[in-house]
């Protein structure tokens, strides 16, 4: 399903709560669909199961997934304002994105343009992930 | 599942352990680390039942180990040096195995005979090193053991062979949920297997931590300001080490990652750019800080 950097400094754990939520964002995951067990999932990464299901109470902390006892874990489906700790993240994130470009000299237009093309679908981070 | 309580052992009058405590998780991986001579394999062989300690506690499934063969029955101990019976072959021993132990899988045993695909009728010792190895693994994985202890099980097998055993490992702790303590001087392998990790130093824990918490709140920085870093600044973060490279510092630095971020940023930097620590630098800088010496961790 995907694959993780061992190599990276970024803890696994961390990584592995990164890239299923960006599956989810992307529709990859649908609403409601089961996500792999951690047992397959540990398999298949070869990684310590304890820190999948790390990722996994973390994610539903999140609200991105709700798990079903016995059954396993599901996407949750998102509603566009339930995300409103996460949206705070977003946006403080892209304020601190957009001062270092206005401080390297980047214009209004050109962060417009660029907007843009993401919307657009042209500079499409997720086929990494999907593949 | 695994619990070590003021643990004192001696050789003669030579002191090894001293006052060791430890908590192993059911489920968990835990890895333990530390510099050569600094107890390990005495630990391991202490929980394993094989040594009987000075003073202290030491109970693996809720009972005391030492001579206490139903709780050996769910255990399997790997030392560093493997034995085998002198011109076993694997499949006698593995018949050697089955007479000891109550749990032994047969099938379990064929199906790794697959994975392994070393003759079942050859001596053990016309195997080169590594193969023993994996031989050992063959057979202690056929036992299925609630608790798996082994000192230094990487060394002397290739990449591939290593990821097979994890994988192996992997499996069991996910479906059966084996508990595994692993004693390793190699901490890029334990980094990315366990989740928990004791550091034994001289005989004594240093510390003993989630890996995840411990990754969490150390932090590598590059920053660079407008003239000399601010002094408040300085004061407020709590600086492990620090760097000048040219304008640039680098900074290693404890606490919470939002909190040393938007601190570092309210001060307008010029170069800002922070890293997660690898446990190898963990190490050196946190031992650093109490005084150790990177000699005397890393091997």
């Amino acid at each position: 399903m995907f694959e993780l950097d061992l190599r990276s400094r970024k803890p696994i754990y961390e990584q592995l709560v990164e890239k299923l939520k960006q599956l989810i964002i992307h529709d990859v995951l649908k609403a409601d669909e089961k996500l792999p067990s951690v047992r397959e999932l540990a398999q298949q990464l070869t990684i310590n199961p304890n820190t999948i299901q790390k990722a996994y109470r973390e994610l539903e902390s999140q609200g991105y997934i709700y798990s079903v006892k016995g059954r396993g874990s599901f996407v949750h489906p998102v509603e566009k304002d339930a995300n409103e700790e996460e949206m705070k993240k977003v946006r403080e994130e892209l304020k601190k994105l957009f001062s270092e470009a206005i401080y390297l000299g980047m214009t209004a237009e050109e962060i417009h343009a660029l907007l843009y093309e993401v919307e657009r679908g042209k500079e499409d981070d997720s086929s990494t992930a999907t593949s | 599942m695994i619990q070590v309580q003021q643990l004192h052992k001696e050789f003669e009058k030579t002191k090894v352990l001293n006052d060791v405590h430890f908590h192993v998780r059911k489920g968990s991986i835990y890895g333990l680390l530390g510099s050569n001579g600094a107890g390990k394999t005495t630990l391991l062989r202490t929980v394993a039942g094989i040594l009987k300690q000075s003073r202290g506690e030491v109970s693996v499934l809720e009972e005391n180990v030492f001579e206490n063969e139903s709780i050996k029955q769910r255990m399997v101990f790997l030392p560093d040096t493997l034995y085998f019976l002198p011109h076993y072959t694997v499949r006698q021993m593995a018949d050697f195995y089955k007479e000891i132990y109550e749990n032994w899988n047969e099938e379990r045993f064929q199906k790794l005979n697959e994975l392994f695909g070393l003759d079942v009728n050859k001596k053990i010792q016309q195997f080169s090193k590594g193969m023993q190895r994996q031989v050992a693994f063959w057979l202690s994985m056929s036992v299925m053991p609630d608790v798996l202890v082994l000192d230094e099980p990487f060394d002397g097998l290739d990449a591939v062979m290593r990821k097979k055993i994890r994988n192996l490992i992997v499996q069991d702790v996910a479906d059966r949920e084996m508990t595994v303590l692993i004693s390793s001087h190699n901490l890029r392998e334990v980094e990315d297997l366990c989740d928990f990790i004791g550091i034994l130093h001289k005989g004594e824990i240093l510390l003993e931590r989630d890996l995840d918490d411990l990754k969490a709140d150390i932090h590598k920085i590059q920053v660079a300001f407008k003239g000399d870093m601010n002094a408040a600044l300085e004061s407020e973060l709590n600086i492990l080490h620090k760097e000048h490279r040219g304008s640039i510092q680098l900074l290693i630095v404890r606490g919470e990652e939002e909190q040393v971020t938007s601190l570092i940023q309210s001060h307008q930097p010029l170069v800002f750019d922070r890293l997660p620590l690898t446990l190898e630098e963990i190490f050196i800088y946190e031992m650093g800080g109490v005084g150790y010496a990177i000699e005397n961790i890393l091997v």
